[in-house]
């Protein structure tokens, strides 16, 4: 019922869509006020209808309906509250639907505030755009083909040829797949929304670009554009920087960044959405690039469709981690990212010889040329990105089954044209406030150069920086935040108002730093041995048993129990123990590990866990993930997983064991694991690597015997293991109860976990004095705990995290600015 | 033609051009073990062969396996890191890295895992569990 409604009112946005785009035509060319108003109507209904598409789909999320395929994929019973909500946009599905769902709030803001002549156009390509994202969901099915994947569809309709529903085609799972725990994170939960958020107001520059080139009035679209596209950047950097700390924190990749094509994707629209909003300060100062802030607004959309096609229609399954799963939306994809390039693109260049250009050129040492080469730099690093992330489809021209390329295609461009970009922002931002001569300008910066050069040298003497390229880049990003940080103090001094550019280079400046020191300088955290085979693997002195040499170093070491060992030399690091706990994970394990600097300073505890993750995990094998613990400082970070234990071993000789046991062939029984001991009050007996001692007798409490009970008494025991130190000491019951005149013996075992053994008090034999104890799960060989330990020690992560606040606080003001103007000019009319 | 244009076209051949040379550089073909041999970095797609002993071992600090690649060649592989998350049910492995004297060197490897949307099974699971 509910999921009729909601694919029926699905069904109705996607034909209100229709309606709005085509209303929204009309009323342009007829230049109808009216049409126009019929069509805001349609855009009211559209955003109402998918509204309430959603309410019925996270209706059928929280009541648990597991026959539909959406609910069964991304959730399960024991999900918490706030991840079953998060898990409406968890899919593919419905995140198109958030997507539209911000596209539909975006809408109502332009039908608000644009004015004439870019309201109709502007509505217009949003509804286009919400047409192509509606129809990636709306689930129709015309016979010769299929419009999008609705998720509201059952489990029948989505695997009708699957066993079990042939079998009983009404069957609905009793439990869901569950969410990845990977996912089940705060930060999950808010990057999605910020994200399309983000996406939906890029589309707005979009959207006035092609208003701008239908209406041929080229000047103004930039006024009301330029807030909006503030705001995408702002949002899609802090999606960026959500997306960075959750893999930071959460996989065991040890870093915020890798260049992966997904990261890449979601990182080229800023650029270009940053090097659009360079053009249009310039446009709008100087009244020049018109044709770039054009060019870049398109761009800044089409880039945003083309990433949602390399990620949503599989292309890149094999390259990314996490890129969706294909729902055979190819070729809607395909058409989506056409039709929005071919329109943007073909409607410039259709235009091309109308828009206006300057009459005379730049000068080099101008505002104008400065910044425009930094718009430029942002470009071309953008298309270098696109090209690296496209290597599946590009690749194609160079080789068969391209691979993705190397690491180092991505730091080799981004290096160089983030050297010269440093060195651009502080000239184009001392200029951008004041004309200058070579001599004048020269004067501004002596004092920022002498500041730049004496941290620059600091930081190379400090970091032991031997790479002389590293020094020029440090020199560079110092420069970066000197100059900057001069122009700020002067203009706040003028108007704090105007700050949000300078702010956003020192940000700039600050995140090239953090970078730079946290990923060439990060150090492995390693005990003595195996820095010392590291150094002799480096030159080249270690061959393995075939008389080759080995190339790769060990990135891991191995802590036993209660032994300390020298990390580093820095730290004295021991392992404490573990504990299994089932919440908020079934079966996760907290490691405790504690540092003892050598220098005297504060010891710390660092507790990195393992858990089981349930979702990929079956009865013959568990998944193990790691969940790093991450000690945040601000000079360096400490970065630390396990990688392996005792416990996690053992689980999977179990499950191993138990797999063999279930199999048909029955295999030799491992050795009867089940012993008695008989000992006496303060006796000590010893089994194997354990201990036990009987200390003494405890009444047992009546509540906990069996009714009609003779004899109850507890045994308090110590278990003891020499080698680590550990005791427990547990008090089994034994009791004698009768039952329709016959007795019996009660003697429920006791549980040490650690140990995997059970003990029960079996026995008393009082001619001897002493009781027997049955012991199951007695390892002979048995051996300490122990601990497999990759860590990382990471400078300078928290200036990466400055530099990116710099820089959304420097948007922030921005923003402010250009829409205060805004309103004061719409008010002044 | 003005000096700016010729300035302009030839810093775009010249940008585009080193590009694509240095794109075409960094990117290779997915190879198999035997086209593996003469080189420095491969890229090697095969599929773990689970016939064979298989394990991290804390001596040697090395998780080692046997790899068939899709022609067919099975070679050993040694990777320094401890096994990867969803070894066992990966329906595909990449390794990237080099192979000396018939021991593939891994730096690095990529599980494709089944998609679980396809065939069902794993309701199957959840259903007997």
């Amino acid at each position: 019922m509910v999921s009729t409604l909601g694919q029926l009112f699905l069904s109705g946005a996607f034909i209100a869509s229709i309606a709005a785009m085509i209303s929204y035509a009309i009323s342009v060319v007829k230049d109808d006020i009216k049409i126009e108003k019929i069509s805001h109507y349609l855009w009211y209904a559209k955003g109402t209808f998918l509204l309430i598409s959603s309410v019925a789909l996270i209706w059928l999320i929280m009541t648990h309906q597991f026959q539909y395929y959406y609910v069964w994929n991304y959730t399960s019973l024991d999900l918490e509250t706030q991840y079953l909500f998060s898990a409406f946009y968890g899919g593919q599905e419905g995140s198109f639907m958030l997507w539209i769902l911000c596209s539909f709030v975006v809408g109502l803001g332009l039908i608000k505030w644009t004015r004439k002549p870019y309201k109709g156009p502007v509505m217009f390509v949003m509804t286009l755009t919400q047409f192509f994202l509606l129809s990636m969901v709306v689930g129709w099915d015309l016979n010769f083909t299929q419009i999008g994947a609705t998720p509201f569809r059952t489990i029948a309709q989505e695997m009708p040829n699957a066993p079990f529903i042939q079998a009983n085609p009404d069957f609905v799972p009793a439990d869901g797949s569950g969410l990845n725990d990977l996912l089940k994170s705060p930060w999950m939960m808010i990057h999605p929304p910020i994200i399309f958020v983000g996406f939906a107001m890029m589309t707005v520059p979009f959207a006035f670009a092609i208003a701008s080139l239908w209406t041929k009035t080229y000047h103004e679209w930039i006024r009301p554009a330029l807030p909006w596209t503030l705001a995408a950047n702002l949002s899609l950097l802090t999606a960026i920087f959500l997306g960075g700390y959750w893999a930071y924190e959460t996989l065991s990749f040890g870093g915020y960044w890798a260049w992966d094509p997904v990261e890449n994707a979601s990182l080229v629209p800023w650029l270009i959405g940053t090097a659009g909003i360079h053009a249009m300060i310039i446009q709008r100062k100087s009244s020049r690039a018109h044709k770039a802030s054009l060019f870049f607004a398109i761009l800044a959309y089409v880039s945003i469709v083309y990433q949602t096609f390399l990620t949503r229609s599989g292309v890149l399954a094999d390259q990314s981690v996490h890129s969706f799963v294909d729902l055979g939306l190819y070729g809607q994809l395909l058409m989506f990212i056409s039709v929005m390039a071919l329109m943007g693109i073909g409607f410039y260049l259709y235009r091309y010889r109308e828009l206006p250009s300057p009459e005379k050129e730049s000068k080099f040492l101008s505002k104008e040329f400065m910044t425009f080469t930094g718009s430029m730099l942002l470009f071309i690093l953008g298309v270098v990105i696109i090209f690296g992330t496209s290597s599946p489809i590009i690749g194609r021209l160079f080789v068969e089954n391209p691979t993705p390329p190397e690491i180092q295609f991505y730091n080799d461009w981004s290096m160089p044209i983030a050297i010269i970009m440093a060195i651009a922002t502080v000239i184009g931002q001392h200029l951008f406030w004041q004309k200058h001569s070579w001599e004048s300008l020269a004067g501004k910066l002596v004092t920022p150069l002498l500041l730049t050069s004496i941290a620059a040298v600091l930081s190379i003497i400090l970091g032991e920086v031997r790479n002389v390229y590293y020094m020029l880049f440090i020199f560079a990003a110092w420069f970066t935040v000197m100059g900057n940080a001069s122009v700020l103090f002067s203009l706040i001094r003028k108007n704090p108002k105007l700050t949000g550019g300078s702010l956003t280079h020192v940000g700039f400046g600050a995140l090239l730093l953090g970078v730079i020191a946290s990923s060439v300088y990060t150090e492995p955290l390693l005990d003595q041995r195996t820095s010392s085979y590291n150094a002799r693997v480096v030159a080249g002195e270690v061959y393995d048993e075939e008389g080759f040499p080995i190339t790769q170093p060990i990135e891991m070491f191995q802590l036993d129990i209660n032994k300390p060992k020298l990390i580093n030399n820095k730290y004295m690091v021991t392992y404490e123990g573990y504990e299994v706990a089932d919440s908020p994970r079934p079966g996760q394990q907290t490691y405790r590990i504690k540092f003892e600097p050598i220098d005297g300073s504060r010891t710390f505890y660092m507790d990195p866990e393992v858990y089981p993750m349930l979702t990929t995990s079956s009865m013959d094998n568990i998944d193990w993930s790691v969940d790093p613990h991450v000690r945040t400082g601000w000079f360096s970070d400490i970065y630390l997983y396990v990688a392996g234990s005792r416990y996690v071993e053992r689980k999977n000789q179990e499950l191993e064991r138990e797999k063999r046991s279930r199999s048909l062939v029955p295999v030799a029984d491992e050795e009867e694991e089940i012993q008695t001991i008989e000992i006496q009050q303060g006796e000590t007996i010893e089994a194997g690597p354990f201990t036990f001692t009987f200390q003494s007798f405890v009444p047992a409490q009546p509540e906990h015997l069996p009714e009609n009970t003779q004899i109850g008494i507890r045994s308090l025991i110590r278990v003891a293991h020499a080698a680590s130190g550990n005791a427990y000491e547990v008090e089994p019951l034994f009791a004698v109860y009768t039952e329709n005149e016959q007795s019996y013996t009660y003697s429920p075992p006791l549980m040490i976990e650690n140990w995997g053994m059970s003990i029960s008090f079996s026995r008393i034999h009082p001619e001897t004095d002493s009781i027997e104890l049955t012991i199951d799960g007695l390892d002979l060989n048995y051996e300490e705990d122990w601990i497999l330990i990759v860590a990382e020690k990471k400078p300078f992560v928290s200036v990466v995290w400055l530099g990116t606040f710099l820089l959304m606080a420097g948007f922030s003001i921005s923003i402010m600015r250009h829409w205060s103007r805004e309103k004061n000019t719409e008010e002044k009319r | 033609m003005k000096p700016k244009l010729i300035i302009g076209i030839v810093s775009i051949v010249l940008f585009t051009s080193l590009l694509m040379y240095n794109f075409g550089n960094s990117i290779s073909s997915y190879v198999n073990f035997e086209q593996a041999a003469d080189r420095a970095n491969s890229h090697v797609i095969g599929t773990w062969d689970n016939t064979q002993d298989y394990g991290f071992s804390r001596e040697t600090m090395q998780f080692s396996f046997h790899m068939k690649d899709q022609d067919g060649n099975v070679r050993r592989v040694v990777y320094p890191r401890p096994k990867p998350n969803n070894f066992e049910q990966a329906t595909q492995l990449v390794v990237v890295g080099e192979l000396r004297n018939n021991v593939f060197h891994a730096n690095d490897m990529l599980m494709k895992c089944p998609s679980k949307y396809n065939d069902g099974s794993e309701l199957v699971n959840a259903q007997e569990s």
